[in-house]
């Protein structure tokens, strides 16, 4: 063992840059590891800590209605089923309302609740974490703290469609119900304002039921059949709700994102750095043959010298995850605070044994498994075959490129031979540009689709989005159509409406009712089949079909105020707002169930339109009909923003990360080949070949692998990075990814990468301009 | 009257080992002539090596210049050397360096297409250069591991010799060789020198040494004395006399 050991330490010194080379690829690979591993274990059972702490309803449900004789058949209807274990009623005002975040605004459905009545619910408890002495006033959920969103600044609150100034007096955190990606948000006022607008009539006085379950993977189909249940008792309700279920992945939308990415990297990292470990051995037991040969003769056993290279490489991976590991606790509070900003949920970064250990042990496992894969051969060396041929294992089979008969150009065809004999540095090579073509890709299909113009993808997270959404009743609806096609502002006005309604044997869906699907703005939300044309059509969510087995062409029953009808599904949709539990009907489609009492209407308004003051406008002329006016387009800035600097963040990271990862393999792989190749330098300068020349063919020589696993690997990845962006939403509803892939932005980073594999070759290879001829003499 | 190929003045060259500084040659004035076999004679270390290569251009002199006919080649940085190395000088080495990963033609090829761009000519070249050094086809596409080191020092110096260089350097090129094969490469040399071409040669030994027609003896940094031999003939018993005699005047 301690023979072993000084040849490890003896090893480690003559071999000082590729050691730190590897240090930091296996810095990375663990710090990557344990991130992911951070991030897809406690981080992600905080929620369910948070959720425990807080002792959080399983199923939320909203009524808006609260007298008695609602809040009878609701404590008896709990009371009745199996699943409740607890739960706590609470008078509240329910309505869909918005207010501004991040240069956006915030919409969704808004539930207000008296501030001591929500302190003192006994299911869904409610944690201020920022109070003040301010005594009349607002409490937000602890996501919306902003520079403008802070203690004792106004903000300026919409319920329907009326405008009301708070002064925010604190923030809270609601486990269930505190982020517009719930579907639904708690908001506390102080007494005197909740007394305000339960006077001011704006938002109807509702109950506020929060149940707690035995299982909480129930709490989907509690949630519908609860649902249903009230509207059968009274179909006049509206009723707004959410689940465990849901929740739990929607407020968890960027940790999926991060951790996706994290793992991809973590797992490509360590590849690279445990092809890179392989051929250092193997090169080192190359270029060793002779030494290996001695220490054999002098009586070191096969064993002790594997055991030494163990040590070594052992030794590198411990330090660097090590160290790897601290920085990854190092990088936590920056990812925390950007997904903060989408889960809302506060978490205290602590130390986790669990992934540590994981991480060390993975890293110094698979270093293990591959130094004892890769140096077995030592086992072999005969001492007195090596001493006497040392270097035994080229193979001289074949004279690549013969110089008699090639037309290239010497430099070239010197280089070439080169890359014909350096097999295993290929091998390296390709591997890596293959990793780094797909981050390349990767990125760009996120800068095109996210960062630039995020169109795409909203449409694939959001599903429609347009200007303004306007809810106007029924009543008023023609002379609201009327007004609105002789508007110049208005370019485009459809019906897009959504109700929820119940799959007979399955659970409830968000319909989404249209006049005419071919108004719509994103025709991809059907990806496969077509929109509902006929009134016994219907478009469902791909996620939701192929989990219940149903295919285009069948038939399935709908449930919507206590009527039933039956459609043939024409199409499958995907947007992940629902998470795949949505489907599409036309107005006559859902007619069949019921009529409309109010209607939900999207415009697209020309360029120049102030949006808010066309609303204001339309209030004005239509007074109480209009129920909401909405800003979608300020929305979907405010709620992308956390996307799009989570994707900025991301792309940059990724792309750092693989400069770093390109330049210190090429580093190692160009300082192997100038070590194997010393003497043939010498030589050939000998001969009169100039250092320019020497790089040069180095570089050359390097090209052919990195431009061809480039090459093939942008296409490759072009073709498949939309279905594996597919794969990893598919648990948000996503089936199929239709992103735009940037050709020409793929090309020029491709051709970048080209380049700057090719500099940083010549930039490595200028060591060359050190070997002098003369340095043939040290031989004699 | 020969003409002057290769000037020296006040060629100097030191090492710094440990610290300190080791003068290797001092103060060197040299002339060597077109046409002749040049031998530099010396004890092991007395720097022979180093003249050589500081003559051919593969080291700079530390002080002093060096001129190539008209060209002083000792300002010349490392590019300019390569440069002037493939068009006007052939190397044979002791330990005959050949490529490895290449086969003797391409070997050959590779210094060959530095100079000589036109292929067919170039093949012919190393062909007849072949030949000349009685290797046969079937070796030219053998690798160096391949073959004895004879042959592989017969192919290093077709390798020299393929792009015409005014000036063959040649250091101890039988050093690494048994009798009969090191006598082949002299025999080689020998030949070509009668052919014209300039040779200058490192060699300790007294065997090789009688090939050459003008013997110079390096001791401690200087060139002690020279000693001309007139052409080459076999078994000159005068010839050997005179050689010894300005050998043990050396000190030999
Ligand atoms: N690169 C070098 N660095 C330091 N000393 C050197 C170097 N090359 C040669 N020497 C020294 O110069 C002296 C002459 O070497 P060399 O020319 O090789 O001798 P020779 O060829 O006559 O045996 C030796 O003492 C050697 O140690
Ligand atoms: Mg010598």
């Amino acid at each position: 063992m301690r023979k072993s050991f000084l040849l490890a330490r003896s090893n480690l010194r003559k071999s000082k840059g590729q050691t730190a080379a590897i240090f930091v690829l296996m810095l990375l690979a663990a710090s990557m590891l344990n991130l992911w591993l951070m991030l897809s274990t406690d981080y992600k059972q905080n929620f369910d800590r948070y959720h425990d702490k807080l002792h959080a309803e399983h199923v939320t449900l909203s009524v808006d209605r609260h007298d008695t004789e609602m809040q009878n058949f609701l404590i008896r209807t709990l009371e009745k089923k199996k699943q409740t274990t607890e739960f706590s009623l609470t008078d509240s005002m329910h309505m869909v309302g918005s207010f501004a975040f991040h240069g956006g605004e915030i919409s969704t459905e808004l539930i207000f609740l008296e501030k001591q009545a929500a302190l003192s619910r006994s299911v869904g408890k409610i944690e201020l974490i920022k109070d003040s002495n301010i005594q009349s006033g607002i409490y937000l959920p602890i996501l919306y703290q902003s520079e403008k969103n802070a203690i004792g600044k106004t903000i300026q609150v919409s319920v329907g469609s009326h405008k009301i100034e708070y002064t925010i007096c604190g923030f809270f955190n609601s486990i269930m119900a505190g982020s517009h990606n719930c579907s639904l948000c708690e908001v506390l006022l102080t007494e005197d304002k909740y007394r305000e607008l339960e006077q001011s009539g704006y938002a109807p006085a509702s109950t506020l039921c929060s149940i707690r379950l035995k299982e909480k993977s129930k709490s989907q189909s509690y949630e519908t059949q609860l649902k249903n249940m009230v509207s059968s008792y009274d179909p006049s309700v509206r009723t707004i709700s959410n689940s465990y279920t849901l929740v739990s992945q929607s407020r968890y939308i960027s940790q999926m994102i991060c951790s996706g990415i994290i793992s991809a990297m973590a797992f490509f990292i360590l590849l690279i750095a445990l092809i890179v470990v392989a051929s250092n051995i193997l090169n080192y037991i190359q270029e060793n043959m002779k030494n290996l040969g001695t220490l054999k003769a002098v009586g070191y056993t096969g064993s002790q010298l594997i055991h030494a290279l163990l040590l070594q490489f052992l030794g590198i991976s411990l330090a660097a995850s090590l160290l790897g590991e601290s920085i990854s606790y190092g990088m936590f509070p920056f990812l925390n605070t950007m997904m903060i900003s989408q889960t809302g949920i506060p978490y205290r970064i602590h130390f986790l044994p669990f992934p540590f250990f994981f991480t060390l042990l993975v890293s110094s496992g698979v270093t293990a498994l591959v130094v004892w894969l890769s140096s077995r051969r030592i086992k072999k060396v005969e001492p007195i075959v090596a001493l006497r041929q040392g270097l035994l294992t080229h193979n001289f089979k074949k004279n690549w490129i013969s110089l008699e008969t090639t037309g290239i150009p010497l430099d070239l065809a010197l280089a070439l031979k080169t890359t014909f004999s350096a097999m295993k540095q290929n091998i390296t090579v390709c591997i890596t540009m293959l990793v780094l073509s797909l981050i390349v890709v990767f990125s760009g299909l996120m800068t095109e689709n996210v960062i630039v113009d995020m169109t795409p993808f909203s449409n694939l997270i959001v599903g429609e989005t347009a200007d303004s959404c306007i809810n106007i009743q029924t009543d008023l609806e023609k002379a609201f159509l009327q007004k609105m096609q002789s508007d110049p502002r208005v370019e485009k006005i459809y019906l897009y409406h959504s109700v929820s309604v119940r799959h007979v044997n399955g659970v409830e869906l968000v319909a989404t009712i249209c006049d005419d699907f071919a108004k719509v703005n994103n025709q991809d939300v059907v990806f496969e089949g077509r929109f509902p044309k006929f009134d016994n059509e219907i478009a469902i969510a791909a996620k939701y079909a192929k989990e219940h087995d149903l295919n285009i062409g069948d038939e399935i029953t709908i449930a919507a105020n206590g009527m039933e009808a039956a459609y043939l599904i024409s199409g499958y949709t995907q947007t992940s707002n629902q998470l795949g539990k949505d489907c599409l009907l036309t107005r006559a489609g859902y007619m069949r169930l019921g009529k409309l009492s109010n209607a939900s209407y999207y415009l697209n308004l020309s360029d120049q339109t102030d949006i808010d003051i066309f609303h204001e406008e339309i209030k004005e002329h239509f007074q109480k009909a209009v129920n909401t006016t909405i800003n979608v387009a300020s929305i979907l800035e405010g709620s992308a923003s956390v996307y799009v600097s989570l994707m900025m963040m991301i792309v940059i990271t990724v792309l750092v990360l693989s400069v770093i990862i390109i330049a210190f393999v090429l580093y190692l792989l160009v300082r192997t080949m100038l070590r194997n190749k010393k003497q043939d330098y010498g030589i050939l300068k000998a001969l009169g070949f100039t250092t320019k020349q020497l790089i040069l063919q180095t570089a050359f020589s390097f090209l052919p692998a990195v431009i061809l696993s480039t090459i093939v690997g942008s296409a490759v990845c072009s073709l498949i990075i939309n279905p594996l962006t597919a794969f990893f939403l598919n648990s948000i509803g996503i089936v199929k990814c239709t992103f735009r892939v940037p050709a020409d932005y793929i090309i020029l980073a491709s051709i970048i990468l080209i380049l700057s594999a090719f500099l940083l070759i010549c930039l490595f290879a200028w060591k060359i301009r050190k070997i002098t001829p003369r340095s043939l003499l040290a031989g004699e | 009257m020969k003409n002057i190929l290769l000037k020296t003045s006040q060629l100097s060259k030191s090492f710094s080992s440990g610290g300190r500084l080791q003068h290797v040659l001092k103060n060197i004035d040299l002339e060597l002539y077109e046409g002749d076999f040049t031998v530099i004679m010396g004890a092991s270390g007395a720097g022979k090596s180093t003249l050589l290569y500081a003559l051919s251009g593969m080291d700079t002199p530390s002080l002093g210049t060096i001129a190539f006919k008209d060209q002083i080649i000792s300002t010349l940085n490392q590019d300019q050397l390569a440069i002037f190395r493939r068009h006007h000088c052939g190397f044979v080495f002791q330990q005959i360096y050949l490529i490895d990963g290449m086969s003797l033609m391409d070997n050959v090829l590779s210094a060959g297409l530095l100079v000589i761009k036109d292929k067919k000519i170039l093949l012919d070249r190393a062909r007849n250069l072949f030949t000349a050094v009685d290797l046969s086809e079937e070796t030219w596409k053998k690798f160096p591991a391949q073959i004895s080191g004879g042959e592989a020092q017969r192919a290093g110096m077709v390798r020299a010799l393929i792009n015409h260089p005014e000036i063959l350097f040649a250091d101890e090129p039988t050093g690494a060789l048994n009798f009969k094969t090191g006598l082949d490469v002299l025999n080689t040399l020998t030949d070509f020198n009668e052919h014209g071409q300039s040779i200058v040669m490192v060699t300790h030994d007294m065997r090789s040494a009688r090939r050459g027609n003008r013997i110079l003896y390096l001791k401690d940094g200087i060139i002690l004395g020279e000693c001309n031999l007139g052409k080459y003939i076999p078994q000159d018993p005068a010839r050997h006399n005179t050689l010894s005699a300005f050998l043990s005047e050396m000190g030999w």
